[in-house]
């Protein structure tokens, strides 16, 4: 429950020619769940065992309520790591390894049991104190693995990619459970996964890193609809970018004219992008089209996606629920409603 | 067909291993048996009594309990920090750090004997317990260091991690996580290191120089005296406590090994 503060932190392993983390700078208000989110070797991981203490940073300061952190040993700073796999101690009982932490602080026997009898509430798991993790399932394992670092109360919740072992239906029930006590608690929280869906769906901002620093950082509906760089747009799943220039709300492409609102800002080479969701696919359509030839379709369940070529440019479509598909080899007309058009910066 | 060979492999191989035993046995309780009887005319317990009573075999059997233990705790220090660095880490010169440990087992015993001797000579530690117990050191640290180190390389650090993290103090995390995950690793080690030293001869007499009489040492002098009830008795006497330590932690070695094993 504090105001966590990562200022330009710098981090390289020997032997590395570019550095793991780059002036590395993020603040998570307290309270705040932040997810980060970027492809392996981004320095998720290393990142989160600074803040630990377990790694020390080359440069830069980490601060807790505005108070650096880094003179104080890993295990008084109350940043407590949860990791992909459980580990739980395997020669301890569920009650005595939940009460771990507290029988570290010192608290009785008695403070103990009614700390865990509590906290296994919580988790949804009530009266298996007794059990040994060898015979919980993989999420049950996570499950107490939470509880345990829950039951210290910790200063920050770090997660290490805590559900990636996990298969769907468990991890989503997880995703909820984790989202809701967090909540309930008001823990400030670091969240990081390889999973958008996960990113999304659990954090109140998310952080994008790429090359060891923050691509971008937003509330995930703004990162996910109107990402500020095609680096961003293209992770979060965009790959229609329309190049031109940019005149009276017009935008002249090498395809066609598009009606675009730009708020009278005027460029010679501006990039606009729209997410596979907003693009139209159909023969009746009028408004800001392209004629295009649908090149494959695939059926998704959810949505209909549609590969159509538009001369030399691709175009990925996604209609939702459609009556009918639409053959191969078909010539269609692509509509860009203007509303979903949107410039990105760099 | 199979099953036949099998049993019969099975047969074979507990008879080769026990027989020796068993005529230890029937040795050491006869009083006399000559030689048409198929066993001894009379059974007596006097060998055993003889031995117990001789103080010489007493000392012996406590100079070698007493030294074999020192010797595996020795060991166990020791060798867990090297196997631990050499299970976990990757760093140059670590195939040379394998080579230099395992050299002991490769020359022989005498050459580092004869050396070791003449050191201790100069550093006042021939003929005492302390250089005998570092002589042992020798043959036992190869052995325990390499059992560690295999450990080591399934170990995982995060268990570690994530006790500090929980709060616990490097050492407590010592001893209440790191110890705990591989302690039967350390207890096959430690007997491994107990067996080595309990059956040195060479290396007590050369370095012990006939002041520290461990049991096979009485053993020697026995057989070139040349009682077989003695001698029974006596080796019998040798056996007896590895067989009974091994017995022991056999059972409790094997649930625990099992636990960590679900885990990983």
């Amino acid at each position: 429950m504090a105001k966590v503060e990562l200022l330009n932190l710098s981090k390289n392993y020997p032997g590395r020619k570019t550095p793991v983390l780059d002036q590395f700078s993020l603040t998570v208000d307290s309270g705040e769940l932040v997810s980060l989110l970027g492809p392996s070797g981004s320095g998720k991981s290393t990142l989160l065992r600074l803040i630990t203490g377990i790694e020390y940073p080359d440069s830069g300061d980490i601060l807790f309520d505005g108070k650096s952190i880094l003179s104080i040993p890993p295990n008084k700073r109350g940043a407590v790591l949860m990791f992909q796999k459980a580990y739980l101690f395997p020669f301890l009982s569920v009650e005595e390894n939940i009460g771990f932490g507290l029988k570290v602080q010192g608290a009785t026997k008695q403070t103990i049991q009614i700390e865990v009898a509590k906290i296994l509430d919580l988790i949804g798991l009530p009266g298996i104190e007794r059990r040994k993790p060898a015979h919980l399932s993989g999420g049950e394992q996570q499950r107490v693995s939470l509880a345990r670092a829950l039951i210290v109360r910790p200063t920050l919740l770090l997660l290490d990619e805590p559900l990636s072992s996990l298969d769907t239906a468990v991890r989503q029930n997880l995703q909820e459970a984790i989202r809701r006590i967090q909540h309930e608690l008001g823990i400030t929280a670091i969240l990081v996964t390889h999973d958008l869906g996960e990113a999304m769906g659990m954090s109140d901002r998310m952080a994008l890193l790429l090359e060891g620093k923050v691509a971008a950082i937003d509330e995930p509906m703004k990162l996910f609809q109107k990402p500020p760089s095609s680096q961003v747009a293209k992770f979060v799943g965009i790959d229609t970018f329309l190049k031109g220039r940019v005149n009276h709300g017009t935008l002249e492409t090498q395809h066609g004219n598009l009606t675009v609102r730009t708020n009278g800002f005027v460029s010679d080479s501006a990039t606009f992008a729209i997410r596979p969701e907003h693009i139209e696919v159909g023969s009746e359509l009028a408004e800001n089209i392209l004629t295009g030839v649908v090149k494959d379709c695939m059926y998704r369940g959810e949505y209909v996606e549609y590969q159509i070529q538009i001369d030399t440019m691709v175009v990925r479509a996604r209609v939702a629920m459609p009556a009918a598909m639409i053959p191969h080899g078909e010539v269609i007309k692509v509509a860009f409603p203007a509303e979903h058009l949107f410039p990105l910066t760099a | 067909m199979k099953k036949i060979l099998n049993a019969a492999i099975r047969f074979f191989l507990y008879l080769v291993l026990i027989a020796p035993l068993l005529l230890f046995g029937v040795y050491a309780f006869s009083e006399r048996w000559f030689f048409p009887d198929v066993l001894p005319s009379t059974w007596s317990t006097a060998p055993f009594l003889r031995l117990f009573s001789d103080p010489k075999t007493v000392g012996g059997l406590l100079t070698s309990i007493g030294i074999a233990l020192v010797v595996s705790l020795f060991s166990l220090i020791v060798a867990f920090p090297a196997a631990r660095t050499l299970g976990l880490r990757r760093f140059p010169g670590r195939q040379f750090a394998w080579l230099l440990f395992f050299l002991p087992t490769v020359v022989p015993p005498l050459a580092v004997g004869m050396g070791m001797n003449i050191l201790f000579l100069r550093l006042d530690l021939a003929g005492s317990f302390v250089g005998v117990i570092l002589s042992h050191l020798v043959p036992t640290l190869p052995y325990t260091i390499f059992t560690l180190s295999g450990l080591f390389a399934n170990y995982d650090e995060n268990y570690e991690y994530q006790a500090i993290v929980l709060g616990a103090s490097k050492r407590r995390t010592f001893f209440n996580v790191t110890l705990r995950l591989v302690f039967p690793g350390l207890i096959v080690a430690g007997l491994f290191a107990f067996l080595i030293s309990w059956s040195q001869y060479l290396l007590t007499l050369l370095i012990g120089g006939g002041k520290v009489l461990t049991l096979p040492m009485l053993l020697f002098s026995a057989v070139s005296g040349g009682n077989p009830s003695t001698i029974a008795a006596l080796s019998l006497l040798f056996i007896a406590p590895p067989v009974l330590v091994i017995a022991l932690t056999a059972r409790q070695l094997n649930q625990h090994g099992n636990a960590i094993k679900e885990q990983y």
